[in-house]
């Protein structure tokens, strides 16, 4: 029984394993090794390096991480306080937390065509702006419907005691509640941030050239002068490290934010 | 002026505000675009009604990428909530390298989808892919691409990376039982399949609802793994909802009919959202 579990779980491992050693040596492989599967030794090479570099991949990782920084930022900004007044309050009532879990399931697909439309319109197509707000539309209500959760958490006594030692009520959200949730506002921004920095669709369809994001360079090595593999590798270590350091860090947190703060880790 | 308001709107209005221009005013009007003939080629555009929709009712391509989402849910959710559970269950247990193990099994929901698609594309690749090496020099010859294996293969791709996210949630519930019913079964000398089936089930009922709520919402929207792979092939094998109404909207600069499409997906997720959060409420009222 007990051994069984064990293969299981290591056989889970490898299975995990296996397509990040083969991008990981991908990256550093030159051409023919990369074109004979078979063959498992390899000189490694930098060229791979080199040509992300100048294939402007740094670039777009820039993007990235500005249009990923401004939506989390601004999500942050409106949703914290959104967040609280709902929770506390129930200000807005039933409509108002089916309202931002609507847009929270909602198809990028209804949302896309109208925003592409608009950015036509106002000619800001291809701009990082385009792309905060579209993604706007699903780290926003992501972020809020974490955060909701998080003040659920905080016993009310807590403010309560706060203004009768004479704070006012902001005071008492700003230097009472807010310390309280730090931890689950920490993990709502790095929920968001790869949220952002992962998609695709959006950033695919509102900005295809000079304004494109990691995600969409990433997709570009298998479109353009054919497969370029051990570019592609690169370029996908590039955008993948970052990722998982920060989200080790909040993984027990995640569990809460996800389900609203119905379940605990 | 302001402060004839009470905090909990002024707090609650920037939310408001934000979420009516990025999200209500792109819906509102995509129902209206989906309700016209519009198109990016042809300057003028007239109001047609409800025709778009009744269109997609005698579209065959729209059945097949209907059809194709349905069972690239069923499955992908199905064999995710299986592994997930499975694991999950091991990982409780698990005392050796515990933290940095479930750490690890963890990382594949953070990879971005479009890289995980390419990674598989080229991992299963015929000619560069190091597993249809495998299987040859064992004289095995799979065509994960072809018609038949398609939309499997896409499967398992997304299982590769969204199992992860069952075994958070799960784990998760599992850790927060009560231990009392176990104890209880542990005396009455309950088998481990029995204390599975009557136990741990019916208390993790809840977080499967909400496991698989999650979880089938985000399948709905598969766009990556086969933009990356098939691109909807061979013919139209792999078309999924998402992909067609990709190529609808901006392939093809159908955008009223893509819209049109876009509401069908929505109507479905939302009929699967009441039926879901109508079983999870009747289970907690009767708990």
């Amino acid at each position: 029984m007990s051994r069984g579990r064990g293969t299981f779980v290591a056989a889970a491992c490898a299975v995990v394993a296996l397509p990040y050693a083969w991008v990981l040596l991908a990256a550093f492989k030159g051409p023919a090794a990369l074109n004979d599967p078979g063959r498992l030794a390899f000189t490694p090479t930098l060229e791979n390096w080199r040509e992300i570099f100048s294939a402007g991949v740094i670039g777009s990782a820039g993007t990235s991480l500005l249009v990923a920084l401004v939506t989390v930022g601004l999500s942050l900004l409106v949703g914290t306080p959104g967040a609280y007044a709902i929770s506390r309050f129930r200000a807005g009532g039933t409509a108002t937390r089916f309202g931002i879990l609507l847009s929270q399931v909602l198809p990028p697909a209804v949302l896309v065509v109208p925003l592409f439309l608009v950015a036509f319109t106002l000619d800001v197509r291809d701009t990082p702006q385009v792309v905060i707000a579209s993604h706007l539309t699903f780290v926003l209500p992501v972020v809020t419907w974490f955060l909701i959760g998080f003040f659920d958490a905080v016993p009310r006594s807590f403010e309560e005691q706060a203004m009768i030692d004479g704070y006012g009520r902001f005071a008492a959200f700003r230097l009472v509640v807010l310390p309280q949730v730090m931890p689950g506002i920490g993990a709502a921004a790095i929920f968001g941030f790869v949220l952002s920095w992962n998609d695709l669709f959006y950033a695919l369809v509102l900005a295809g050239g000079n304004a494109k994001t990691l995600p969409v360079s990433i997709a570009g090595f298998n479109t353009f002068r054919g497969v370029e593999l051990g570019a592609m590798c690169a370029a996908i270590l590039v955008s993948v490290v970052p990722v998982m350091l920060a989200c080790f860090f909040v993984q027990r947190r995640l569990v809460r934010g996800l389900s609203g703060g119905g379940l605990k880790y | 002026m302001l402060r004839r308001f009470p905090i909990r709107y002024r707090f609650l209005a920037p939310l408001v505000v934000l979420l009516a221009l990025v999200v209500a005013y792109p819906l509102g009007y995509s129902v209206w675009l989906s309700l016209t003939d519009r198109t990016i080629t042809r300057p003028e555009t007239s109001f047609v009604g409800l025709e778009q929709y009744g269109s997609l009712l005698t579209n065959g391509g729209y059945g097949t990428a209907m059809r194709n989402t349905l069972v690239f849910v069923v499955f992908a959710v199905g064999i995710e909530l299986a592994l997930g559970l499975a694991l999950a269950l091991a990982l409780q247990r698990q005392r050796w390298a515990r933290d940095a193990t479930r750490a690890f099994l963890l990382t594949p929901m953070f990879v971005t989808p479009i890289a995980v698609g390419l990674m598989f594309r080229f991992l299963l690749n015929g000619q560069l892919g190091p597993i249809p090496a495998a299987l040859g020099s064992v004289g095995l010859s799979v065509d994960f691409f072809g018609t038949a294996l398609a939309l499997p293969t896409i499967v398992a791709i997304d299982v590769w990376q969204w199992t992860p996210f069952m075994v958070l949630l799960l784990l998760a519930g599992l850790e927060s039982l009560p231990r009392q019913p176990f104890e209880a079964a542990k005396v009455d000398g309950a088998s481990a399949w029995l204390t599975f089936t009557r136990v741990t089930l019916p208390l993790l009922r809840p977080v499967i609802a909400i496991a698989i709520l999650l979880r089938a919402l985000d399948a709905f929207k598969v766009f990556e793994y086969v933009f990356a792979t098939t691109r909807g092939g061979p013919g139209d094998a792999t078309d999924t909802l998402q992909y067609l109404i990709y190529r609808t909207g901006f392939q093809f600069f159908r955008l009223g009919e893509a819209a049109a499409m876009g509401f069908v997906l929505v109507g479905l997720v939302l009929l699967l959202v009441t039926i879901l959060y109508r079983t999870l409420l009747r289970q907690e009222a009767r708990a």
